[in-house]
């Protein structure tokens, strides 16, 4: 859904972004995350045709961003990190006016604001200002009104920022909802916490370049990510689990960060064998920060 | 009705906004109507109008696109599927509707008042007068406006107080030139109204050649605003259009060869000359007033020697910004002018202050680029060295009667008479250098 090769862009007193390349499947939500000023939001401005590229090239659903601007922006939906609404017009009004800018036909309209404010909670306030709203609505009408065309790509710039945890709990909802109506969401933060719940993959940008040179998987249904403890710490930990067939993704003499099969007998076996050979296991379980130990396992490494 | 429009109905004409512009208006009217011979109802509206259309209209033009910005909306609007006719369109007459709406009464109590005391036809003129006057004035406020954003200029109090303050030079400008055609209107530089226009060799009437001149004017103003609305929704934009431009305002301006002095010393200067001179001059000022306002952007201009190295002239040439081809137009005209004068004998004194112009022209422009590479507020060190070029120093040489040192400084006569041009040339070879190297360590200095 999203291609992007050798992406470079400038700013007249810097280049912030450096021979990017990345791939986004359909129908996923993947995390950009980075360091405050690492490129993400310049990122995300290139793939909404906002920001044309020095060199290399950004492509959406098929279509370069240099060569068709406007027929990608009728198919995304972008919220920035600093957006506004039109505070003296209600909430309807606003979702009417997103339907109508996005040229949504006339018989439409109605239809696509109802289930664009049901879809973001906002069905009982249709008749308020979004100057009235609280923060945790407005973000809602700005999302509402980022997906009242129903786009394909959506792309949201710290979109949690500044919420409660019930605003982030119930933003983490509507997101997988969203894409399983269809929609690839490109999700950028630097707080790797609000993005644990609902993203499958991460791009991590640093100083303007990928990290590792491609999306990391960080969810996987079938091979989850598992943290295995120890009590007495042991160096060959790391060669037992290499022997063992586990793809180690993280380790010292103390913790193992692994990808492994979710298959229960399996998962018991190794665990077996490590008591077996003395490993003084005291906890081994689903990792529970997959995204949080992804990104810091990775930062630092350099880009590719 | 597009949806820009759409939405600022709803947020502009409001019913107690409506009774009260309504209110205001039908009290000053009555208070003018009452209070004696000095006000009329007439007088009072075309005051209201130059208030509330004019002054109050450029400001509103000017807002409705930095509004967006500072609101931080504008990314939802450039978001969307409206196209660039439809945005332009949305917020010159749907930011000014309040505005139009207001005006709209005054015209009407104008059009009456035409009627009854003039001929059906001057107070239909009039009425087209007030509003190109008022379109000319929000839209080139809001020109200026977008021209401001494409330089990443603040949006400040003071920046929306600029765009406006444009508008109403330009309504300014078009009242005047309107009064200088009007028999009964007031005088113009001193001098009486005129009757007829000579233009390319031709007499027009005036009114109908500033009227329409004036409709021409107020139509690019609005192509103007078209383009850099595509820009902003990143669009892109040929060169034909201003090539276009250029040729108009070159064809416009060298039909006034008539309002020239022509020297009785010099018959060489044949009619010819004098219209490719004024030629010159429209395109010299208008790469001066370009290159002062286009951003002089080294990532854009590296990217041009990247495209011609690889043999991408015309992609190059495609994106060429307009100050170049103003540029490139000067340079060329002002060559024919040269080759024109040197063919009909004309002698050398001319041909060779055309060249130093050209040179200094060149010199001028490199200014600009040499202080916009690394500084951020560099047009405003260009302007102020320009000013003492053309200005300051020249005062002082000529307070110290040193004034063989002028064609060191701006197109003057010379001696020895080939002094000038090679002065002005080795300037401007000198700032080019300069301009491009220091573009060049920017650039390295470029993490």
């Amino acid at each position: 859904m999203i291609e992007v090769r050798d992406l470079i862009y400038e700013y007249p007193t810097r280049r912030a972004l450096e021979g990017v390349s990345l791939s986004v499947r359909a129908q996923t939500i993947v995390a950009l995350v980075g360091p405050n000023g690492a490129g993400k939001t310049t990122l995300l401005r290139c793939l909404a045709a906002l920001e044309p590229p020095y060199s290399g090239a950004v492509t959406i659903d098929g279509l370069d961003t240099r060569e068709h601007p406007r027929e990608i922006h009728a198919r995304l939906g972008y919220l920035p990190d600093f957006y506004g609404l039109y505070d003296e017009l209600t909430v309807r009004r606003c979702l009417t006016y997103a339907a109508w800018s996005h040229g949504l036909a006339a018989d439409a309209v109605e239809n696509a604001v109802a289930t664009a404010a049901k879809r973001v909670g906002l069905s009982g306030r249709m008749e308020n200002k979004a100057g009235e709203l609280s923060r945790g609505l407005r973000q809602r009408l700005g999302i509402g009104q980022a997906i009242v065309h129903e786009p394909k790509v959506l792309l949201l710039d710290e979109p949690a920022a500044g919420l409660d945890p019930q605003a982030r709990r119930d933003l983490s909802t509507l997101l997988t909802s969203l894409r399983d109506t269809g929609m690839t969401l490109v999700v950028s933060s630097h707080i790797l916490a609000e993005l644990e719940d609902y993203c499958s993959e991460m791009i991590i940008i640093e100083d303007g370049r990928i990290v590792g040179g491609r999306p990391i998987k960080v969810k996987d249904v079938e091979r989850p990510r598992y943290l295995i403890e120890i009590a007495t710490a042991r160096a060959d930990f790391a060669q037992f689990l290499k022997d063992a067939g586990v793809d180690v993704v993280e380790v010292d003499e103390h913790h193992a960060l692994i990808t492994f099969t979710r298959n229960a007998p399996a998962r018991a076996k190794l665990l077996r064998d490590l008591i077996a050979a003395g490993f003084e296991v005291s906890s081994f379980g689903e990792s529970s920060k997959v995204l949080e130990e992804a990104y810091f396992s990775q930062i630092g490494r350099g880009a590719a | 009705m597009g949806p820009e429009f759409r939405r600022n109905l709803w947020l502009e004409l409001t019913t107690r906004r409506i009774v009260f512009m309504i209110g205001v208006l039908a009290l000053v009217f009555f208070a003018a109507a009452v209070s004696g011979p000095s006000y009329t109802p007439y007088s009072a509206a075309e005051t209201l109008y130059y208030l509330i259309v004019v002054i109050w209209g450029a400001r509103s033009a000017g807002l409705s696109i930095v509004g967006e910005i500072r609101d931080h909306t504008w990314d939802l609007q450039r978001l969307s599927s409206i196209g660039a006719f439809e945005m332009v369109s949305g917020k010159l007459f749907g930011s000014t509707i309040y505005n139009w709406f207001g005006g709209a009464i005054c015209l009407v109590v104008m059009l009456v008042y035409g009627f009854t005391h003039g001929t059906p036809g001057s107070a239909v003129l009039d009425l087209i007068y007030y509003v190109v006057v008022g379109l000319v004035a929000q839209a080139s406020s809001l020109l200026a406006s977008l021209i401001a954003i494409r330089r990443r200029s603040a949006h400040s109090r003071l920046d929306v107080f600029l765009y406006q303050f444009v508008g109403i030079v330009a309504a300014l400008a078009v009242f005047y030139l309107w009064e200088a055609a009007d028999p009964a209107g007031a005088l113009l530089l001193g001098k009486k109204p005129t009757d007829f226009i000579p233009w390319w060799g031709a007499v027009v009437s005036a009114r109908p050649f500033l009227l329409v001149s004036l409709v021409i004017f107020a139509a690019w103003v609005l192509t103007g605003c078209y383009r850099e609305m595509r820009r902003e929704l990143k669009m892109r934009n040929g060169p034909l259009v201003w090539l276009g431009f250029l040729a108009f305002i070159g064809l416009y301006v060298a039909g006034f060869d008539a309002w020239l002095p022509h020297d009785s010393n010099l018959p060489q200067w044949s009619v010819v000359a004098l219209r490719l001179a004024l030629a010159t001059t429209a395109y010299g000022a208008l790469t001066y007033v370009m290159v002062l306002l286009e951003p002089k952007d080294r990532v854009l201009y590296r990217w041009y020697g990247s495209q011609v190295v690889s043999g991408a002239v015309g992609r190059a040439f495609w994106s060429l910004q307009a100050w170049i081809m103003s540029y490139l137009a000067t340079i060329i005209v002002a060559l024919a002018l040269v080759w024109w004068l040197l063919m009909r004998g004309a002698g050398i004194a001319y041909p060779v202050l055309a060249v130093a112009g050209l040179g200094f022209l060149t010199r001028d422009v490199a200014i600009f680029v040499f202080f916009a590479a690394t500084r951020r507020r560099g047009d405003f060190a260009a302007i102020v060295s320009l000013l003492a070029f053309y200005v300051l120093i020249p005062a002082i040489l000529n307070g110290i009667d040193l004034k063989s040192a002028l064609p060191f400084f701006y197109p003057a006569p010379s001696n020895p008479i080939w002094l000038g041009p090679v002065v002005a040339w080795g300037e401007a070879i000198v700032a080019t250098a300069l301009a491009v190297s220091r573009v060049a360590l920017a650039e390295k200095r470029t993490p």
